[in-house]
């Protein structure tokens, strides 16, 4: 049983208009795991997002840090931030300054941290997201891909231990996604904790741990990945569909590997199984 | 503005310090200000456009283009400089020889301090010049709106000229009237837009520890003597120069 680092209890939140976003949603994150946060357009997702690093105060519930919960104040706030990273969705939302550099600075010098300490961690961030040629660009002739890894970076060179993503490849190519999941795996292998929410169950699938699926301001499973999207209708229930390598491979018979594996989640592996079923002329 | 302010980024003199290209501007300015303008006008253009074509890189086009708005000003006002009104004995317009040197002068003068402007705008972007302002005594608040300003003009313009495009798209712009129609919805959107903007920049800022002051730095770069020593050299050449050249002509 890994410990839990980060946990929402019972959280309540409305939006003006009496919306429900939230309603009695529990959840568990595990150390140093990668959680996917698994809903529909609407779910609560982003919502609960902002719970997590103290952005919203929820009408009923609490957020726990190691197990105690915690204030809300601006000294806890700020203790609870400089743990947990949020990166929004949105570049924009986020980049304020004339220059990568500048921005990437912002984080650790609000930390306290002395200058040379704040340029040390600048470019090791730049260095973990392959952007240090953009130190010196100007925000806004970057294109959408790069003030995405822009805005990470700003959130990484603050040494969270536990980075939120808000739909962290929504918008990218398929290459921006892969050097995205390449570098945040360079994250997790260095002990970050990351906690990412998407609609896209194939991304869940082939890439998180741990899965929790969101729906009507509720966490309605959680669980390891593999278990909680091999169940249809769960996922019906939510208003997703049965990844598409975990469809195939059922279909085709390989979902049961040789030996205990279980499902193959990636394209490659999928494809070295139905190869290997050729080579036994079975 | 787009093609000044992408100029400033990428010219060959980015990467210096902006403090050299700040004594080369300012010095510039103070000279045009003070030394004879029939001389040190021409030559001060002449410094400046070559600093910023050869030196920076700049494309002549974009430095004539930078200098051709103000200098239309300039030529269309002259006239009225070399004309005296007098008022004593009825009214009595007169051009005089006097009149005429006095807007030659001012003219020149005009032109040569605007070179140097030309210079520092195409050579150096504006949020390399506001860390510097803070240095200088100017309040942080002052600094860091001007610096928000600054990034929030690029995402205001985008979002103006994409609601544009798709209001043209779907026939907004058709006659006269949805012109005016479409152009107000989209100034009202835009508004809205922005204020949504605004909170959410907020939240990704209070994420990373934003407590009301907006500290960033910038990338270290180190003053070049040489560059300096060049620098002060050459505006004491135009100085000598014009202050030479015009004992010759008078």
């Amino acid at each position: 049983m890994t410990a839990i680092i980060l946990a929402a209890q019972g959280l309540e939140y409305r939006y003006p208009g009496d919306i429900a976003a939230l309603d009695g949603l529990d959840l568990r994150v595990a150390r140093g795991r990668k959680l996917a946060l698994l809903g529909a357009n609407g779910c609560g997702k982003t919502t609960l997002l902002l719970h997590l690093n103290g952005t919203l105060r929820p009408f009923r519930g609490q957020v726990l840090l190691d197990g105690q919960a915690v204030g809300y104040g601006g000294k806890a706030l700020s203790a609870w931030r400089n743990r947990v990273g949020l990166v929004l969705q949105e570049p924009d939302d986020q980049l304020f300054s004339a220059t990568v550099y500048q921005d990437v600075s912002f984080g650790p010098l609000n930390q306290g941290l002395a200058e040379d300490a704040v340029r040390a961690r600048v470019s090791a961030a730049l260095e973990t997201l392959r952007i240090t040629q953009l130190a010196e660009r100007p925000t806004h002739a970057l294109s959408f891909g790069q003030k995405k890894r822009v805005a990470i970076a700003g959130v990484l060179a603050m040494r969270p231990e536990v980075l939120i993503l808000d739909e962290p490849t929504a918008g990218l190519d398929p290459r921006g996604v892969a050097h995205l999941l390449a570098a945040l795996e360079q994250l997790r292998l260095a002990g970050t904790t990351l906690v990412f929410s998407t609609h896209d169950v194939d991304l869940a699938y082939g890439w998180a741990d741990d899965v929790a699926i969101l729906g009507q301001g509720r966490v309605l499973c959680q669980g390891e990945a593999l278990a909680t999207l091999a169940d249809p209708g769960r996922l019906q229930a939510a208003h997703l569909r049965t990844p598409t390598l975990l469809a195939l491979a059922t279909a085709l018979g390989v979902a049961d590997g040789p030996g205990s594996a279980g499902p193959p989640r990636s394209q490659a592996a999928l494809i070295a199984r139905l190869q290997g079923r050729v080579g036994d002329g079975s | 503005m787009r093609a000044i302010d992408r100029h400033a980024w990428t010219n060959r003199w980015r990467r210096h310090h902006p403090g050299e290209r700040l004594l080369l501007a300012g010095g510039g300015l103070l000279l045009a200000l003070t030394l004879p303008p029939l001389t040190a006008g021409p030559l001060l253009c002449l410094l400046m456009g070559g600093a910023t074509v050869l030196g920076a890189g700049v494309p002549a086009r974009a430095f004539l283009a930078v200098m051709a708005l103000p200098a239309g000003f300039l030529l269309v006002s002259a006239p009225f400089l070399a004309v005296s009104l007098d008022l004593s004995d009825g009214v009595h317009l007169a051009v005089s020889p006097a009149g005429a040197w006095l807007a030659l002068a001012v003219t020149l003068r005009s032109l040569g301090a605007l070179s140097c402007l030309a210079f520092l705008a195409l050579t150096t972007p504006v949020a390399e010049l506001v860390p510097w302002l803070r240095r200088v005594g100017v309040p942080a608040p002052v600094v860091e709106i001007a610096l928000l300003i600054y990034r929030l003009i690029f995402i205001f313009m985008e979002r103006a000229l994409a609601g544009q495009q798709a209001q043209a798209a779907r026939q907004g712009y058709s006659t006269r009237r949805r012109s005016l129609r479409s152009l107000g919805l989209l100034i009202a959107t835009l508004f809205q837009r922005a204020m949504e903007r605004a909170r959410r920049l907020e939240v990704g800022l209070a994420a990373r520890g934003y407590v009301g002051e907006l500290r960033v730095l910038t990338p270290e770069r180190p003053l070049s003597r040489s560059r300096l020593a060049a620098t002060l050299g050459v505006l004491l050449a135009v100085a000598l120069g014009s202050v030479l050249l015009d004992r010759g002509l008078a």
